[in-house]
């Protein structure tokens, strides 16, 4: 791959990825996605914005190459912020950063860029491709604790042949380092963990900002009795301990968001748990998913042992062990040692293996 | 790769021999042009020569010629100082909605200070109605301010009718003529203007390098406080070598003036030709005769301006575009709003700026390139997609 456009945020990954890559001898441009996110939008973007695109130019200028700030505000919207809003609504936990990697990201930058001369695209994931005679393979990355393949599940397959992944085989603590010796601008800027089109008034803000309905309700236990009164169903998750206003002798835990009845359900621990679940939007990185493999229901999860079905529409997952808090809207990643086989959305949750 | 420049609007690369007649002002002859000894007098020589060779190019008198760091700092003095200097008389100025954001942005600055302000709207070719003017006057009105070609679009303003009216009107009359100084040729007396504004290197000369034409009688309040530098007009130390590089881009400029606008229309109308008939689904911004001469501004139906931006700068071509996502959100061009272009094609804008090196092969390599380049980009577009498909 020669010409190559690097997705720089304006942190150290996507800035060491471009270093790494210029000093591989690949023709580097850095292109900073501008998403749209205004303060007249309803407060301060944390990423992606003006803050973030001075910095991705700053490194740019720090490595000598060119830098372009090219408009996604409308696809963003579309394909990302506005199925987020849909999914709260319905009552679900959706994870924008699949659905912006698969759309945005491996979507329309690299459809883009391709068509704006480039061979393809890099960005600062820490994950791995692996090619072996023209089939190309999803690999988690050396840096196990920074792994971001989960994110990386729902990409189009036929992407992964033009792109590269340069921080595979690092650390995030080598990462750093290299920015640091390269005195790249960014080396000791902190991390982002949030969703960057959440502004810093918070989640509860945005939704209500965004038109969605956050309405008080009930919170009931498993038989239905009202324990107590919720803010609005968008400002839970499933899992979620405390926070409920409610006393109660055992701990108890949100198990199930009913968005129909605008009712939470909660629950005891041990209720928590799901031994199967069944995901749609299935996207396959493999030929086909083999029998058994391993499954995270969400980026922080321990991968955990699993059957696996598929009848070309839906994909079941039974767990060897039942797993915590799976919920709707969450993806479904399915490996195989260091291997990604792909995944979908998580659509409905049994206590039960069948 | 060969690079081509097609930016000139943007700005122009110094001319090498501006840059040869700037080089002693750097180093031997160092003086401040205000001491009273042979250094600054030797300095003070050529700071005159130079505001000699300016004056009498735009037909004024040295002393009408001031200064300045850049066409937005003439803005700035020149709206600024005749609205507080004319407080008493009147708070009312009269403006189009596309002019440059030095005289816009100016406005609302004193829009703040509590004056008023009337935004003149355009038509769909870019063009100020004088009836429009005329009719925006009021017993309160101090200053018009209107530019002479819009940078953009390339429209060509009827400033000489306007300042006609302003002046039978005692009116003070400001043009912005940064893009047509040294590319048009015109008189300040034939313009009919009191105040006109420019700079240096939209013609070959060094950056941060300007003036402020300011006709003799006009009332206007000192932009900067300090020396008595330019008739106590313009306080600053003057910028000898901008200044010495400034009076040689006028005079190579007054050489090729009979010849070069002949030129760069030609072409121009090449490329405009050539681009509607290599490519459907594109509209000209702006008027197609009361052009600057160098100024080639689309749409293209479909395609994003940035994509053609980036794609041209991949393929070694510069120009420009009316959308570009600057730093929070993407800043669609005030100029492409104002002659009412949908947002699609406010999007897909693509300007194209010609000048003193652009040469006829340069024409025909992005008459080659960007229908290319415009295929590529609209086989991305949902219209496209949908097409397939059925």
């Amino acid at each position: 791959m020669k010409k190559v456009a690097v997705a720089m945020s304006g942190g150290v990954d996507s800035a060491v990825a471009a270093l790494l890559l210029r000093d591989d001898g690949h023709e580097v441009v850095g292109v900073t996605m501008c998403l749209g996110v205004t303060p007249a939008e309803g407060g301060r973007a944390k990423c992606c914005g003006p803050k973030e695109i001075e910095d991705a130019a700053r490194v740019c200028r720090a490595l000598g190459i060119r830098h372009y700030v090219i408009d996604f505000a409308a696809d963003l919207e579309e394909k990302v912020i506005r199925p987020f809003v849909e999914e709260y609504c319905r009552g679900r936990t959706p994870n924008p950063c699949v659905a912006c990697n698969r759309f945005i990201k491996f979507g329309s930058l690299l459809a883009k860029a391709r068509a704006w001369g480039f061979d393809g695209i890099s960005t600062g994931h820490y994950a791995g491709i692996e090619e072996d005679r023209g089939a190309y393979r999803l690999k988690t990355p050396k840096d196990r604790r920074k792994d971001q393949t989960y994110f990386l599940s729902a990409i189009p397959r036929e992407a992964l042949a033009k792109v590269l992944f340069p921080l595979a085989e690092l650390t995030k603590d080598e990462v750093r380092g290299i920015a640091e010796r390269a005195a790249l601008p960014v080396f000791d800027k902190p991390e982002s963990q949030d969703i960057c089109f959440i502004p810093t008034e918070g989640h509860e803000a945005f939704l209500r900002g965004r038109g969605a309905p956050v309405e008080p309700g009930e919170i009931v236990d498993t038989a239905g009795k009202v324990l107590g009164r919720h803010r609005g169903i968008a400002c839970y998750t499933i899992g979620q301990r405390g926070g409920l206003g409610i006393s109660s002798p055992v701990p108890l835990y949100v198990l199930a968001i009913d968005a129909a009845r605008n009712r939470l359900i909660v629950g005891e621990k041990r209720d928590l748990r799901s031994g199967s679940l069944v995901a749609d939007q299935v996207n396959r990185l493999v030929d086909v998913f083999p029998e058994e493999a391993w499954a995270k229901i969400r980026y922080a999860h321990k991968a955990a042992r699993c059957r696996v079905s598929y009848d070309g529409e839906r994909l079941a997952v039974r767990f060897a062990e039942p797993q915590e808090a799976v919920s709707p809207g969450q993806s479904v990643v399915l490996y195989d040692e260091g291997t990604v086989l792909g995944g979908g959305i998580i659509k409905e949750v049994f206590r039960g293996t069948s | 790769m060969k690079q081509i420049y097609l930016d000139y609007a943007a700005t122009t690369p110094t001319d090498q021999r501006v840059i040869e007649a700037m080089q002693p002002y750097f180093g031997e002859v160092f003086g401040n042009p205000s001491s009273l000894h042979s250094f600054g007098q030797e300095a003070r020589s050529a700071v005159e020569a130079a505001r000699m060779r300016i004056a009498s190019f735009l037909g004024a008198t040295p002393a009408e010629v001031v200064f300045t760091s850049g066409g937005t700092e003439s803005d700035n003095f020149a709206i600024k100082g005749v609205a507080y200097a004319n407080r008493k008389k009147g708070d009312h100025i009269i403006t189009s909605a596309i002019e440059h954001p030095g005289v816009l942005e100016t406005c609302r600055f004193l829009e703040r200070e509590g004056f008023r302000v009337t935004y003149l709207p355009v038509d769909g070719e870019g063009l100020v109605d004088p009836d429009a003017v005329a009719g925006a006057i009021t017993g309160k009105t101090i200053l018009i301010s209107i530019m002479h070609a819009n940078n953009e679009i390339g429209t060509i303003q009827p400033i000489s009718e306007i300042g006609r009216l302003a002046r039978e009107r005692d009116i003070t009359f400001h043009t912005d003529a940064v893009q047509t100084f040294g590319h048009l040729p015109f008189t300040a007396a034939e313009l009919n203007v009191d105040l006109l504004s420019t700079s240096a290197h939209k013609l070959y000369g060094p950056k941060g390098m300007g003036i402020l034409f300011i006709r003799q009688g006009t009332r206007i309040v000192p932009f900067m406080n300090g020396g008595s530098q330019e008739g106590g007009r313009r306080a600053s130390t003057l910028n000898v070598p901008g200044i010495v590089g400034f009076g040689k881009a006028v005079e190579l400029a007054g050489q090729e003036l009979a010849e070069e606008p002949k030129r760069m229309t030609a072409l121009r109308d090449r490329l405009i030709g050539g681009l509607f008939s290599k490519l459907s689904g594109i509209r000209l911004n702006g008027h197609a005769t009361r052009r600057l001469p160098n100024n080639i501004n689309f749409s293209a139906s479909q395609v994003e301006g940035e994509g053609m931006i980036l794609s041209l700068d991949m393929l070694g071509i510069a120009c420009s575009t009316g959308s570009a996502c600057s730093s929070a959100s993407v800043e669609t061009s005030h100029v492409l709003t104002a002659i009412g272009l949908s947002r699609e094609f406010a999007h897909g804008s693509l300007r194209v700026s010609l000048g003193r090196f652009t040469k006829e092969s340069d024409i025909d390599a992005i008459l080659e390139m960007l229908p290319q380049v415009v295929g590529r980009l609209r086989a991305l577009s949902p219209d496209a997609a949908g097409r397939k498909d059925s």
